[in-house]
């Protein structure tokens, strides 16, 4: 996809996400209105008030869900406004996991992050480094079985800032995990990285996959 | 304490319908307009308040209106209701002079605090 391509759906979908808050924005004053004239209306005078009340808050909290879904999906639709830019690692896997935990909860493999304790910033292209670990998170749910975790970790060593994709229970005995280097996701991976400043390291002994920004790059 | 008066200026009419309703619920009287150039004519003719402005209206954007409310100089604080990618245009506001901005969909209560820090402002 070209850059141009990559832009014209990123800005499609940040204009519809600010509908879509308009929406929830009305939604919730209107909640907020039948919830405001229940507080003031008697139970002898309703009888069904608390079945209403229950429901109400039932809507209040689908709002939310799709407040925060919106809110993270109009982020990601900006990803591709700056082509390269000072990226906090911790939150780009977060962001990333929020958007990809369904494709693993319908396998039933978990995707976790502990978000290193301190700051970790790389000057990168934000868009393509979720793309790249977008392709990890596929190539381990593809090969792991029910049960599994996937944990994207940021690190920072001396010389090196570096994101661990490790897998996590769930793989079959005897498995050879990066043997097959002709995998579509694995390919992808390293054109991305490649095209990042990245390296890439592959262990079978963890199962994991390292994306690696040398400090001095 | 008198009644205070509020305008709702956005485009969304059932968003800002709905306010209104719920502020008067809480003994605050809300006007509305979804047209910047009706709320200019409203505010020239019953300066409200306090101002609820939407800062991404189509036609006459919040902040040309915001530009406007300044020049009538008639002291009415402005709080900006702001959606996404309107970031640069609420700090904008800010620079303008508004008295503060909430994020969309608001925190009600939060909102009806602030219209009330908002008119005590302008009795200082």
């Amino acid at each position: 996809m070209t850059e141009k391509e990559i832009a014209f759906i990123g800005r499609i979908t940040a204009g519809v996400t600010h509908e879509v808050n308009n929406v929830l924005a009305s939604i919730r004053e209107i909640s907020g209105l039948l919830s405001d004239i229940l507080s003031i209306t008697s139970e002898e005078s309703f009888t069904r008030k608390e079945k209403f009340e229950t429901s109400i808050q039932k809507i209040q909290n689908q709002e939310k869900r799709g407040v925060k879904l919106i809110n993270q999906l109009n982020k990601f639709a900006h990803l591709p406004d700056v082509s390269s830019t000072e990226t906090d690692l911790n939150e780009l896997i977060e962001h990333l996991i929020f958007l990809t935990e369904r494709f693993g909860r319908i396998k039933n493999i978990k995707l976790h992050t502990q978000p290193s304790g301190q700051s970790v910033k790389v000057i990168t292209n934000p868009f393509y480094l979720q793309m790249a670990l977008y392709n990890c998170i596929e190539y381990f749910l593809r090969k792991l079985d029910a049960g599994g975790m996937i944990v994207i970790n940021p690190d920072i060593r001396k010389n090196e800032y570096s994101i661990s994709i490790n897998a996590e229970g769930g793989l079959p005995e005897n498995s050879t995990l990066f043997k097959d280097a002709s995998s579509e996701e694995l390919l992808n991976l390293n054109k991305i990285t490649t095209s990042l400043g990245a390296i890439l390291e592959f262990d079978d002994s963890i199962p994991g996959i390292r994306i690696i920004f040398p400090i001095n790059a | 304490m008198s009644e205070i008066n509020v305008l709702i200026v956005d485009d969304e009419e059932e968003l800002v319908s709905t306010l209104a309703e719920r502020l008067s619920l809480r003994d605050i009287r809300a006007q509305t307009a979804t047209d910047g150039e009706v709320a200019l004519k409203m505010i020239e003719k019953e300066p409200p308040d306090v101002v609820l402005l939407d800062v991404m209206m189509p036609g006459l954007g919040g902040l040309e209106i915001m530009k406007r409310i300044n020049a009538m100089d008639l002291n009415i604080p402005v709080i900006l209701l702001t959606g996404y990618g309107s970031t640069e245009q609420s700090n904008e506001g800010m620079n303008l002079g508004a008295y503060d901005y909430v994020l969309k969909p608001c925190d009600f209560g939060g909102l009806v605090a602030k219209i009330h820090e908002a008119v005590q402002s302008k009795q200082k």
